[in-house]
């Protein structure tokens, strides 16, 4: 528990930006002129200020941001579900309601990026004070915790019991006004960061990144934080940016192409195996099927990695490329393929094999690289390893891409493919439910499948 | 004895701390200000000169290896107790520091949330210090130079955290703490004004239940003139 050495750890703020923008947008509300109205909540006695209604909060959004109801009901919901502000009549429903319900802003304390995460010691502390104030009367799920707690953390228990009475002697030094805000700002928190069970947590996020207590604030600041700065915004200044326009464009291109291909968005023929128990089409498109189906062969023609990475389609292309007599690139590249996801120890030999073969000059099947990239892999080739060959197989990767590939989408032998190219039939969907084929074959005679509408006469033989 | 002067300071620094506690829950809200701000500077500066003297007294124990068993597990909890008093009180600070960074006070650009919360914390403080009252003294600029010192101050306790878990081993597995779960509804043990005050905790009326307020009082006032009526009714006849 204890913490070692400062360190300086990343930036946990930066992964949580919603946190950020809800705390911006909270803070917004606040000023004296263009804020949020704030009415003042009458107890018996006392009076506190600053209740604002959910009409008002949603107002205010829809005026500043200029957005639609729904929108802004969604945002309120957000700040509410986040803890950001709380209902003062029914405090364990966070929600926001659009009438006159009260509402009150959080303290920046209790604010989500502030405390995070939510310390065991501080829901023990409390779970205690809780307990003292109602003598005893937890809610379940609350009473559970405690117990676990109290095996997990049972060695600070003393401490716990001390503090919790000490924090509630301190609150009772202010006025009683002060007192419930306070309570009812502590307990909001822990509604929010350890919700009763039923309800959604809005904590629920991916693996922690950066998973550091408290953000390290530095106010003076020295060479390092400077020589830190520095490295961080280098490092951004390298990273390649592609814009939105091209990126979205890509992307539209892409699902334009893939739709009729995906097996959920068009349907897959001749059924969806999953529900009909008919694996045909699972057999039909398997990687080393016979006869390929059109919808592969197409496939083919959106880039030459599909064609490479398809076993039929390497196959076919070899063919092609067999015909015109440079069936050696290709082999080449398989040769390299081996190599570089192949067994260490048989790198050298390996290496060996492909040079003698490919590269040496007056080789069986010698393939065409320029001067540069030869120099480099001969050099190479003095301590072999298993990316040695990688410039030689990327520049005959390229020529085949640019020369040989185009050349084999227009030839005939695609076009006879694509034309024998099997397109299997949808299955008739059966007519009579009744008729249908049992979706479970029960292997024991003596287990009947139970078919309500099954004829008293008939029987299908389904024993 | 040592270990009566180890638990007194142990009580007076955990009464700091959560003092402290109280006071950092306001900073940015509507009751924040310079005098706070001072209020959280006199407090903190408190604690830290408790967990030295309590380190001064606790370590020199826990380091003799000739220690019987029994004073040895008793030192042995409170120093439980007091180191993780002090992390509640860095970690406290820490918040204080990040929160005063985000909510200068001289600064109109960023206004303060408005929390509902008003009124002086005057009372607090005095308490965590163990006086009668408390003296304000705070200038205009006083929360910028604070943020300075806090930070100094954090480094020191992070410190003396380290320095700590360095010099005196003490495996947590290995306490057993002496209150057991529900112990705080027990009354206090200590003797003194303060134990009467704790037992009778009084009622706290939640901001939901005016209604329910109301309608006792309306209860009432119907039982009584029934109970007139029924009184009237049995002396006419």
């Amino acid at each position: 528990m204890a913490a070692g050495p400062a360190s300086h750890c990343g930036l946990p703020r930066a992964q949580r930006p919603h946190l950020s923008k809800m705390e911006q947008m909270v803070v917004s509300m606040q000023d004296p002129d263009q804020g949020v109205k704030m009415r003042s909540q009458r107890l018996l006695i006392t009076v506190i200020p600053h209740a604002v209604t959910g009409n008002d909060v949603m107002e205010w959004l829809i005026h500043k941001y200029c957005i639609t109801e729904e929108e802004a009901l969604h945002l309120g919901t957000l700040l509410v579900r986040h803890g950001y502000l709380y209902p003062l009549r029914d405090p364990c429903h966070l929600e926001l309601r659009l009438d006159e319900t009260p509402y009150r802003f959080q303290t920046p304390y209790f604010w989500m990026s502030t405390l995070w995460p939510a310390a065991e010691l501080d829901y023990a502390i409390y779970l205690a004070k809780k307990n003292i104030r109602k003598r005893g009367g937890l809610f379940d799920h609350e009473k559970e915790h405690y117990d676990q707690l109290h095996r997990k953390i049972s060695h600070t228990w003393d401490l716990v019991v001390m503090q919790a009475r000490e924090q509630l002697w301190a609150a009772k030094q202010r006025r009683k006004g002060d007192r419930l805000v306070i309570a009812c700002q502590e307990q909001t928190y822990w509604l929010v960061n350890r919700p009763p069970p039923g309800v959604p947590s809005v904590l629920e996020q991916g693996p922690e990144r950066n998973s550091c207590t408290a953000g390290r604030v530095q106010m003076t600041k020295t060479v390092d934080f400077y020589r830190r700065e520095v490295e961080c915004l280098r490092k951004a200044l390298g990273r390649a940016r592609v814009k939105s326009s091209v990126c979205l464009e890509a992307y539209l291109k892409f699902s334009s192409q893939r739709g009729p291909h995906d097996p959920i968005m068009s349907g897959c023929l001749p059924s969806n195996p999953w529900v009909t128990d008919n694996d045909t089409y699972w057999a039909m498109n398997a990687p080393s099927a016979a006869v390929p189906t059109r919808l592969r062969v197409e496939q083919w023609a959106f880039s030459f990695r599909e064609l490479l990475e398809d076993p039929v389609g390497r196959a076919h292309f070899m063919d092609f490329l067999s015909k015109e007599f440079s069936a050696e690139n290709l082999s080449f590249w398989e040769a390299c393929e081996e190599l570089r996801h192949g067994g260490q120890a048989q790198v050298p030999a390996l290496v060996d094999a492909v040079y003698q073969q490919f590269l040496a000059p007056g080789a069986a099947r010698w393939v065409n690289i320029d001067s540069r990239t030869m120099e480099r892999t001969l050099v190479g080739l003095g301590r072999p390893h298993r990316h040695v060959l990688d410039d030689a197989q990327l520049h005959i990767y390229m020529l085949m891409k640019k020369d040989s590939y185009p050349r084999f989408l227009k030839s005939d032998l695609y076009r006879d493919l694509l034309a024998e190219a099997v397109v299997p039939p949808e299955t008739k969907r059966r007519v009579f439910p009744f008729m249908r084929k049992p979706r479970h074959s029960s292997p024991s005679p003596a287990l009947l499948p139970a078919s309500a509408s099954r004829e008293p006469s008939g029987g299908d033989g389904e024993a | 004895m040592a270990k009566e002067e180890c638990k007194a300071l142990l009580d007076a620094l955990n009464k700091a701390t959560a003092c402290y506690h109280h006071l950092v829950l306001t900073i940015g809200g509507s009751a924040d200000s310079q005098n706070l701000r001072e209020e959280l500077q006199k407090t903190r500066q408190k604690a830290q000169e408790l967990a030295m003297a309590i380190r001064g007294r606790l370590t020199p124990p826990l380091r003799d290896r000739g220690l019987g068993a029994e004073e040895r597990a008793e030192f042995e909890r409170l120093w439980v107790a007091f180191s993780s008093c002090l992390d509640l009180l860095e970690a406290d600070m820490r918040r204080a520091l990040t929160l005063g960074t985000e909510f200068p006070l001289n600064k109109p650009l960023r206004p303060l949330v408005r929390t509902g919360v008003e009124g002086g914390a005057a009372n607090v403080a005095a308490r965590a210090l163990s006086a009668r009252s408390l003296r304000h003294e705070a200038e205009r600029g006083f929360d910028v130079e604070d943020l300075h010192q806090l930070e100094r101050e954090i480094l020191q306790v992070g410190e003396m955290i380290h320095d700590m878990e360095m010099k005196v081993n003490v495996p947590r597995w290995t306490v057993q703490a002496r209150q057991a779960a529900g112990a705080e509804l027990l009354a206090r043990p200590s003797a003194g004004v303060s134990s009467m005050r704790c037992v009778s905790v009084e009622q706290r009326m939640g901001p939901c239940d005016p209604s329910k307020a109301l309608a006792a009082t309306i209860f009432s006032a119907v039982l009584l003139a029934a109970v007139a009526l029924a009184v009237c009714v049995a002396k006419l006849s």
